[in-house]
C-alpha cells in the first residue's frame, strides 16, 4: 500500500543548447510517496546513456545551471530552485581535500538552517558517523579514505546541511558488484530518514538504479529530434518492484532490465 | 647489467636510496672533471673554492654580511607575498583582476631602467633595496599563485554553494584555506628569484653590507677564488632554504604527503 501525495520537485519545460541542443522539453514531477505506518522517501533515477546530457540535467536541477528555458521548482510550495537548496554527490565525490572528515562534516552543518551549539554539532556528527560506518575516520583527511568512504562522506555531509534533495551522480560508477550492493543498502537508508528524504539517481546503471527506485524516468533521444529529452516513465511502484531488497532475483525485474537496455 | 640498463630507460622507478647514491656519484664525478680541467686554467679548481670558503667563514664579517642578506631576503620574501596575495586574493574580484592581469605582465619589465625612479621615490639605500626587491618579487608570485587559482576545480566552488556558503565563505574556504599550502609552494619557487635577485639589488647601495656587496668588491678585484667561494655558499644557503621550505610545508599541512587513491 502505498499513495502518491504532492509534488515536491516539478521540472517544466526545460531545455539547454549550447552550440547544439543538449536537453529539450524536459518534464517530470517527483510526488511524495507514503506509506502507512512508516518512513518512506523517494528515490528516483535519471536513466540515460553516456553523453545524453545526465550531467547537464544534473546540474539544472541542483541549481547550478541555469536552463535556456523552463524551470525546476522545489518543495510543497514548488518555489525555483536555487543552488544551496539540493544536496549534490558529484560522481569524483568533492571534498575539502585540506580539512579533516570531521571538520568537513563541521562545515556541512554550519549551512544548516537549524543552529545548533557546538555539543550538539559534535553529537550529531558522531552519531551519523555512526550510522555511516565512517567514525573511525573522522580525523583522517579525503585523501586517506577509499572512494566508497569519500561517496559516504560526501553523502554525510550534504545530509548534515539539512538537504532532503540529495542528487547523486553516477554513485554506481567504478564500483565493484559486493561495494555496488552496499551503496544501493546506504540510499535506501538516506532515503528513510525522513519522509520527505528524496534522493534524485543520475546513472547509466540500468539495473542498480532500477533496483531500488520507486519511479525511473529515461532520458534518450528521438529520432529526427536533436537534443534528449524524458522519453519514458516507469512507475516501479505499480510494478511492485520497489522496496524489495531482493528484486534483483526477480524474473520479471530482469526481464524489465533487459528491455530497458534494449530501448536505450 | 639490468641496473644499469634501469638507470638509462625512461620512466623507469629507482629507490630513494638508489637515487641519493646517484646524485652522490654524479656530484664526485663532476668534482673531479672541475678539479682535472680547471687546473692551471682561469676557473678556480674546487680545492681552491673550498679553501676560500673556509676562508671566508671564519672572517669576522662575513656572518654580518649574512646576516644582512638574510634579513634583506626575508623582509622583502615577507612583505611581497603579503601585497602578492592580497593581489590573488583579490583577482576573484571582478574589479580587481584587470590589476592582477597587469601584475603578471611587468615581468617584463627590467628594473635597471627603474632604478632612478625607485632612488627618488624612497628616502635611503635600505628602503631602495627592498622596493626593487618587492617589484622584482611580486609578479612572478602572482603568476604562480594566479596560475593556481585558475586550476582550481569548479566544483570545489559548487560543493561549496551545495553547502549554502555565500560567495565571501567560498573565496575564504577554497582559495585562501584550501591553497595555503600553495603559498608555501610557490614561496619555495620564488624564494629562488628574491635570493638570485639580492645580489644585485646589495651592488646598489653598500653601506649595510651583504653577500652581494662581499661579491662585487671581490669581482672588482678579480678574486675569482673568492667570487667562486661566495657563488658557493650563495648557491648551498638557497639549496637548504629550499629543503627547509618544502619540509615547512609538510610540517604545516600534513595532508599535502597524501595522494587520492583511487575509487573503491
Amino acid at each position: 500500500m502505498y499513495k502518491k501525495e504532492e509534488i515536491i520537485l516539478q521540472v517544466k519545460g526545460v531545455n539547454l543548447t549550447y552550440d547544439r541542443p543538449i536537453l529539450r522539453d524536459i518534464n517530470f514531477d517527483i510526488h511524495n510517496v507514503t506509506r502507512p505506518g512508516m518512513v518512506t522517501g523517494q528515490i528516483v533515477s535519471l536513466i540515460g546513456r553516456s553523453g545524453i546530457g545526465k550531467t547537464q540535467l544534473f546540474r539544472i536541477l541542483s541549481g547550478l545551471l541555469t536552463p535556456n528555458s523552463g524551470t525546476v521548482c522545489i518543495d510543497a510550495d514548488l518555489h525555483p530552485v536555487v543552488a544551496g537548496q539540493i544536496g549534490v554527490v558529484p560522481q569524483n565525490y568533492i571534498l575539502f581535500n585540506h580539512r579533516t572528515i570531521l571538520d568537513n562534516f563541521k562545515i556541512g552543518l554550519r549551512g544548516a538552517v537549524e543552529k545548533s551549539t557546538e555539543k550538539q554539532k559534535e553529537e550529531l556528527i558522531h552519531d551519523y558517523a555512526e550510522r555511516f560506518e565512517l567514525k573511525e575516520h573522522l580525523h583522517k583527511y579525503p585523501a586517506q579514505l577509499s572512494g566508497g568512504q569519500r561517496q559516504r562522506v560526501s553523502i554525510l555531509q550534504q545530509i548534515l546541511t539539512g538537504h532532503k534533495f540529495i542528487l547523486m551522480d553516477e554513485p554506481f560508477s567504478g564500483l565493484d558488484p559486493v561495494i555496488k550492493d552496499k551503496v544501493l543498502e546506504l540510499m535506501v537508508s538516506v532515503a528513510s530518514l525522513s519522509e520527505l528524504s528524496t534522493i534524485i539517481i543520475i546513472s547509466h546503471d540500468i539495473e542498480s538504479a532500477l533496483a531500488i527506485s520507486d519511479t525511473a524516468f529515461i532520458l534518450a533521444n528521438q529520432k529526427g529530434k536533436e537534443g534528449s529529452t524524458i522519453t519514458e516513465t516507469i512507475d516501479l511502484m505499480s510494478m511492485g518492484f520497489s522496496w524489495n531488497p531482493d528484486i534483483k532475483q526477480n524474473k520479471n525485474f530482469q526481464e524489465l532490465v533487459s528491455q530497458m537496455k534494449f530501448r536505450m | 647489467m639490468k641496473f644499469l640498463e634501469r638507470l638509462f630507460s625512461p620512466f623507469a622507478a629507482l629507490s630513494n636510496r638508489t637515487f641519493t647514491i646517484l646524485i652522490i656519484i654524479d656530484c664526485v664525478i663532476a668534482l673531479v672533471l672541475w678539479q682535472l680541467f680547471a687546473s692551471g686554467g682561469l676557473i678556480p679548481t674546487p680545492e681552491k673554492i673550498a679553501a676560500s670558503v673556509l676562508r671566508i667563514v671564519g672572517t669576522g664579517d662575513f656572518f654580518d654580511n649574512l646576516f644582512a642578506s638574510l634579513t634583506l631576503t626575508l623582509k622583502g620574501m615577507g612583505i611581497s607575498i603579503v601585497i602578492a596575495l592580497a593581489i590573488c586574493y583579490l583577482s576573484v574580484v571582478p574589479i580587481f583582476y584587470p590589476i592582477a592581469k597587469f601584475i603578471i605582465k611587468c615581468r617584463y619589465l627590467t628594473l635597471t631602467g627603474l632604478i632612478f625612479l625607485f632612488t627618488l621615490l624612497t628616502s635611503n639605500g635600505h628602503n631602495l633595496k627592498i622596493s626593487l626587491l618587492i617589484f622584482g618579487i611580486v609578479p612572478f608570485f602572482v603568476t604562480s599563485f594566479l596560475s593556481i587559482i585558475d586550476g582550481i576545480n569548479t566544483q570545489e566552488y559548487e560543493l561549496c554553494k551545495t553547502l549554502r556558503m555565500n560567495n565571501w565563505q567560498t573565496l575564504l574556504e577554497v582559495v585562501v584555506i584550501g591553497r595555503l599550502d600553495q603559498v608555501l609552494e610557490v614561496m619555495r619557487q620564488n624564494f629562488a628569484i628574491a635570493w638570485m635577485m639580492i645580489t644585485m639589488v646589495e651592488g646598489l647601495n653598500m653601506s649595510e653590507g651583504g653577500l652581494g656587496t662581499m661579491l662585487i668588491k671581490s669581482n672588482k678585484y678579480i678574486d675569482l677564488g673568492t667570487v667562486f667561494a661566495i657563488l658557493v655558499i650563495i648557491f648551498s644557503l638557497g639549496v637548504c632554504f629550499d629543503f627547509l621550505l618544502a619540509k615547512l610545508r609538510t610540517w604545516f599541512f600534513p595532508y599535502t604527503k597524501l595522494q587520492v587513491r583511487s575509487n573503491v
